[in-house]
């Protein structure tokens, strides 16, 4: 679908965002406490396990200076979760509307534009809770939020970029889900999300992760946000700009996929 | 009235692969690899046709015929193998009503959501809401989700919405099947006042009535290809015959279809206690009709019936032996049915008797005779200048 149509659809694109809003919490009594319940629930266990079963400091930010392992955790927490859950559920999304994709002509894309918008707001509303905590820590974080928000937008860009791709190629080969429920695992755990990338040790397994946690994607991005919100400083500029790299480069990668296999999808599915 | 070219679809071509086993998962393709063996089939075969602004545009064929596959080709949902589909105007698709509603939204949630997936602004929307919720008659549960709804609440929703997308051209799918008889006729209003409106509708429908009625031009898709064009009136005779089994007419113009076991073979018709059978009779005439029979084997319950059309394909009266509780227990050999009609009330003019004999269900067909006679009612007692038959009005002025 050309960029015009989905211009004009652009209502659809709200009204869907607002059904993904409007619906995930329906028929539970707590609601959208849920949606703050799942990353603080995260954040105690690991909070328990580093305090008490694998005993480790955490590493104080530079320059804030602060030492606090709860709110280390959420800096990373917080947009990881983003990432994961905005791809699992766009597949699902996508596969789910077959109904609609075999009987209505529509872009297709909005499917998965809407899942990223909606979480995008979770991710928002999140991130207010977890700037009220860093005050009460003492840590000023209302100053960096002109830093923050940009910085989100190019994760959501990038975000989209693989949310577009995985649910073209998922309706092809629905392994694809499941593949992606391992490999997401995976990159948690290359993400500098529940450790330290200073706090790696020095010897070559180490050395290659920290690499990687430092300049595979999902690490230069996490660790960036970890830089303004933790340590209170300015990401360089030449990460800003490789972050701008890879948000563009995944969305038009993304994008194209999705473009080539979207006319297919209402035959296939 | 049809004006420029809306709609051309020009040797549109879809194939299908089947793939004797799909695969749709890494570990099959790869197991596969060369071999993946698949079967090509034609849905739709170099079909071309135009359709013009202010057109009504009926497309008729058997089931699996490819009428749907071309429609969604020409919606833009399929993707054709070769061939194009132009489209000159907005245009909306209704192949299946509700499509894209969600159970947990309400009505009027619902409503926004609907509209714009079938590609309607904000403001749009907003400007016809009252419009939508007032064709569709739910003004009480508009805020209930639709979940609660009744299957007849839903579709009426749906077409409410469908119908105020306001496209310049419509394209329809088999959905006047759906809702009750007063819906139904709103609908088929709806789509008259579209047509008045000088917009387009393409219409595929197995209900050969509206075919008939509201088409302009129709085609016939058999396999895949146009194998007739044209009157829509012509198109739906020939296809109704083909469809029901039609034998050959025979030599006096009547068509028999049905199993045969029983057989009506011949219908008499003698006027006012007469024993000579006639072919004509007056206004307020006393007729007999007698049906003469041939069964080939007992037939339980048989069901007989007759029906008066005129000249014009109205329907004068479709009486059958079940409607009055006068169904025999069985029937067998040869025999007459005599059916007296003490005054007949048809105006001047030529009518055509069709006899049937069905099973009690009235669903199999023992023996179907279209044409068993045609007769003329010459100018009798009353005598009205229009209409097919007298009520026998009694006028007083005061």
């Amino acid at each position: 679908m050309s960029l015009r149509t989905a211009m004009s659809h652009r209502n659809l694109l709200y009204l869907l965002s607002l059904k993904e809003l409007r619906t995930r919490y329906k028929k539970s009594v707590l609601g959208w406490a849920w949606s703050l319940l799942n990353p603080i629930s995260q954040m105690l266990i690991f909070t328990v396990i580093f305090t008490y079963v694998f005993v480790a400091q955490p590493s104080p930010g530079d320059p804030s200076g602060l030492r606090n392992f709860p709110l280390y955790f959420l800096c990373g927490l917080l947009p990881w979760n983003f990432f994961a859950i905005t791809t699992s559920v766009a597949m699902g999304n996508v596969q789910g509307n077959t109904g609609l994709i075999k009987k209505v002509s529509f872009p297709h894309e909005h499917l998965v534009f809407a899942v990223v918008a909606a979480q995008f707001v979770t991710l928002l509303i999140e991130t207010l809770i977890l700037v009220i905590a860093m005050l009460l820590a003492g840590q000023n974080v209302l100053v960096w939020l002109p830093v923050l928000l940009p910085l989100y937008v190019l994760w959501g860009l990038f975000t989209t970029g693989v949310a577009l791709a995985l649910s073209a190629f998922n309706v092809f080969f629905h392994d694809v889900q499941y593949l992606w429920g391992i490999l997401s695992q995976i990159l948690f755990y290359a993400t500098p999300v529940i450790y330290f990338t200073a706090a790696l040790p020095a010897v070559p397994v180490g050395r290659a992760l920290k690499a990687v946690a430092t300049f595979g994607p999902t690490g230069a991005f996490i660790t960036a946000f970890q830089n303004v919100l933790y340590d209170g400083r300015f990401p360089s500029g030449s990460k800003i700009a490789y972050l701008a790299v890879l948000a563009a480069a995944s969305f038009a990668l993304g994008a194209w996929i999705f473009s080539k296999l979207s006319p297919h999808f209402a035959e296939e599915m | 009235m049809a004006g420029d070219v809306i709609l051309s679809v020009d040797h549109l071509v879809k194939s299908f692969r089947i793939h004797q086993q799909k695969t749709n998962s890494l570990k099959q393709l790869i197991a596969a690899r060369g071999r993946n063996r698949f079967e090509e089939f034609i849905a739709v075969n170099d079909v071309t046709f135009d359709v013009r602004e202010g057109e009504v545009f009926g497309i008729i064929g058997q089931n699996g015929s490819g009428k749907s596959t071309l429609l969604k080709c020409m919606a833009g949902i399929l993707q054709p193998n070769s061939g194009t589909v132009n489209v000159y105007r907005r245009m909306g698709a209704l192949l299946e009503l509700g499509a894209g509603f969600h159970p947990e939204l309400t009505g009027r949630e619902n409503i926004f959501l609907n509209a714009a997936i079938l590609g309607m602004g904000r403001r749009e929307i907003s400007g016809r809401f009252d419009e939508i919720v007032d064709f569709s008659g739910l003004h009480t549960f508009i805020d209930q989700p639709v979940k609660t709804y009744s299957s007849g609440m839903y579709v009426r929703l749906a077409f409410a919405v469908a119908i105020n997308v306001d496209p310049q051209l419509l394209i329809v799918d088999e959905i006047l099947a759906v809702g009750d008889v007063s819906f139904q006729r709103r609908c088929l209003e709806k789509f008259v006042e579209f047509r008045n409106e000088g917009r387009t509708i393409v219409l595929v429908t197995h209900d050969m009535g509206s075919i008939k009625n509201l088409c302009d031009r129709a085609i016939w898709l058999e396999h895949g290809t146009v194998i007739d064009a044209g009157d829509p009136a012509d198109l739906v005779e020939a296809y109704t015959e083909r469809m029901l089994g039609a034998d050959a007419p025979t030599s006096d113009g009547s068509v028999r279809r049905g199993s045969g076991e029983i057989k009506i073979s011949e219908v008499e018709m003698f006027v006012n206690g007469s024993a000579t059978a006639v072919k004509r009779c007056r206004t307020s005439d006393s007729i007999v009709l007698r049906l003469h029979y041939v069964a080939s084997k007992t037939i339980p319950q048989p069901v007989i019936g007759f029906e008066i059309e005129s000249l014009g394909g109205a329907t004068v009266t479709a009486p059958n032996t079940r409607d009055v509780g006068a169904v025999p227990p069985t029937m067998a050999g040869t025999g007459t049915i005599d059916v007296a009609l003490p005054r007949v009330d048809l105006l001047p003019g030529t009518y055509d008797l069709h006899t049937s004999i069905t099973d009690f269900n009235r669903a199999h067909i023992y023996d179907h005779v279209r044409l068993a006679m045609r007769f003329d009612v010459m100018t009798g007692k009353p005598y009205e200048t229009g209409g097919l038959v007298t009520m026998r009005p009694q006028w007083s002025m005061s």
